[in-house]
């Protein structure tokens, strides 16, 4: 590798670090402004999903190595900071599920960012109904999946169709 | 924008949905007993023809469930989201009604039908 090329390398790396940072700053935002709007449902777990806005930006920018992690740091700062230690756990659960399900869906080529958004969405609440029966040891809870599944689907697509617009009109960095 | 295997994948995933509705909604029937259970430990069952108001103490967490004309409800919760207070009230044995925060979990269940319910419980 010439200097050159290693000085490239190193430009690479610390401009991919930075829109990471960003997209973390800007996931926890969208956690915190979730967390202000109240939704009209008795239902626990039917929210909009903002911050899945970013994870699929970021699997589609910079790969799953980088979308995962700041799913993660995302999840840990928001929760602590906004929902407790509990939230971390429900959130950690369907963020890793939904993430994987969507690169997976992602690497298969065949599913625009609107059908990886609703599976996504499917698989968060999947993630977090069975974190909750485990939780409570109670299998009864299932019971609820069938709302939660249609709330992911819907959520889903519509945070997909948003994600579309925006990563549309991203200035194309080379990262 | 749409490609064919999303609307492949939506029409799965609503027929899957629309599939598992209808099992969960099958077999939902009129119960007589309230079975509340605390971090899934049993707390105590509950006749659901008999007015009162059950105080679920514990962890310095206090739950009201209120038995009223056949029908239960959280009456009280010192919790943060209040979820469970604005949960319709219930009375068929596929409903329940959940406080996540405080881990508590009312169940209505059928007597004549307790077998399983033991089990999964569990």
């Amino acid at each position: 590798m010439s200097s050159q090329d290693k000085k490239n390398s190193y430009a690479l790396r610390t401009k991919r670090l930075a829109l990471s940072a960003i997209l973390a700053a800007l996931a926890m935002i969208l956690s915190y402004i979730e967390a202000l709007i109240p939704m009209p449902v008795p239902v626990p777990g039917i929210k909009l999903g903002l911050a899945n806005l970013i994870v699929i930006i970021a699997i589609y920018k910079l790969g799953f190595k980088y979308a995962f992690t700041i799913n993660c740091v995302r999840i840990l700062t928001a929760g602590l900071l906004f929902t407790g230690v509990f939230g971390v756990i429900y959130s950690f659960a369907g963020g890793v599920l939904s993430i994987v399900v969507m690169y997976l869906l992602y690497r298969t080529d065949l599913f625009s960012m609107v059908g990886i958004s609703m599976a996504g969405g499917v698989a968060h609440n999947l993630g977090q109904i069975i974190t909750a029966c485990f939780i409570m040891s109670n299998i009864r809870l299932m019971g609820y999946f069938p709302v939660l599944l249609f709330a992911g689907m819907i959520s889903g697509i519509l945070i997909g169709i948003v994600a579309w617009l925006v990563y549309g009109r991203l200035p194309h960095l080379k990262v | 924008m749409i490609k064919k295997a999303d609307i492949a994948l939506f029409l799965i995933i609503l027929i899957f949905g629309i599939i598992i509705s209808f099992v969960s909604l099958f077999g939902n029937s009129e119960g007589d007993k309230v079975k509340i259970a605390v971090d899934g430990q049993l707390f105590g069952v509950y006749d659901i023809n008999t007015d009162q108001t059950i105080e679920v103490e514990q962890n310095n967490h206090i739950n009201h469930i209120t038995i009223k004309d056949g029908m239960v409800s959280m009456s009280y919760s010192d919790c943060a989201n209040q979820v469970c207070v604005h949960s319709e009230a219930i009375s068929m044995t596929k409903d329940s009604i959940v406080c996540l925060p405080n881990k508590v979990m009312i169940e209505i269940i059928a007597e004549n039908q307790g077998g399983d319910v033991d089990v999964i419980s569990g």
